[in-house]
């Protein structure tokens, strides 16, 4: 068996403003990472986005993206990435950029890290917590969100990661 | 004493390959413009390869570093030096210049080598008694 490879880029999206991060869309995201490696790598990088390239999920709470890029020719579109330095949406222009995480072959391998580098992120947050009350509020956050279907709790974790901010 | 020792041991067969070991390679290019009388400067012809570079591979392969050795105003012909690295990209590029100042132009390619000394003389256009 044969499938056509690609790679897929877990990037999180870095905003001042933490509330402007919902005004995002996916098509906003890919026509900026278009326009971005046009600009950096002219035509050519242009005909090599546009075989394969899909922005396949974009969480607004969190601000993670994947992106995918076809296998053969990631790293030349990877190199565009730092140019991005706002996103333009509904007329309004985000300043931010594009801290790549983690580079995988399949959605799922992404899914395990982005799993995994949550939890990290939630014990690194948690001893920061003032007092012993706001602690029990996020573990009863994280135990309430806790059910069956591994993608729902991912997202699930993320945003309770979001609340403790 | 030490090659004395180095004459025991046996002569080991050792083969060494070297693939496009030369760091520069060497391109004679003419411009052919369809209105014969338009003149170029020299730096207007680097100009005008760099914007074919910016547009084909953007300000990655705008920054990348060619040099124009000589050139011949009258013949529109010209030496470049490039990084063997870049060849591939310069040469595209210069393959899809297509025009100078909204008229028909094109690159003939006539000569590439690593080696500068290898340009002097034209294989092509020798002339045999």
């Amino acid at each position: 068996m044969v499938r056509v490879k690609s790679r897929y880029l877990l990037c999180e999206v870095n905003v001042s403003d933490r509330t402007r991060l919902l005004l995002l869309d996916d098509r906003a995201v890919a026509e900026t990472v278009k326009a971005t490696v046009a600009r950096i790598h002219g035509d050519y990088g242009a005909a090599m986005c546009s075989i394969r390239f899909s922005v396949k999920y974009l969480n607004t709470h969190t601000g993670i993206v994947f992106l995918r890029f076809p296998k053969r020719c990631y790293k030349l579109l990877w190199s565009a990435l730092p140019f991005i330095t706002c996103i333009e949406t509904r007329g309004q222009k985000i300043p931010c950029f594009l801290n790549c995480l983690h580079v995988g072959g399949t959605i799922r391998t992404c899914q395990k890290f982005l799993i995994r580098y949550n939890t990290q992120q939630l014990h690194r947050m948690l001893p920061k917590c003032k007092n012993e009350e706001e602690k029990q509020q996020v573990r009863k956050a994280i135990l309430n969100c806790i059910l069956p279907g591994g993608n729902k709790q991912d997202e699930d974790i993320l945003e309770s990661d979001d609340e403790e901010e | 004493m030490k090659s004395d020792n180095k004459k025991d041991e046996p002569a080991v067969f050792k083969r060494v390959v070297s693939k496009n070991a030369s760091p520069y390679n060497y391109m004679k290019v003419s411009l052919v413009l369809e209105d014969e009388s338009t003149r170029l400067t020299a730096i207007e012809l680097k100009q005008f390869i760099i914007t074919g570079l910016k547009s084909l591979y953007g300000e990655v392969g705008a920054a990348l570093s060619f040099d124009l050795l000589k050139y011949d105003e009258d013949t529109l012909t010209a030496f470049l030096r490039v990084s063997s690295r870049g060849l591939v990209k310069l040469w595209s590029s210069l393959t899809l210049l297509g025009f100078y100042q909204n008229q028909a132009c094109a690159f003939r390619v006539l000569q590439v080598s690593p080696f500068l000394l290898a340009l002097t003389g034209n294989s092509r256009d020798l002339q045999l008694d």
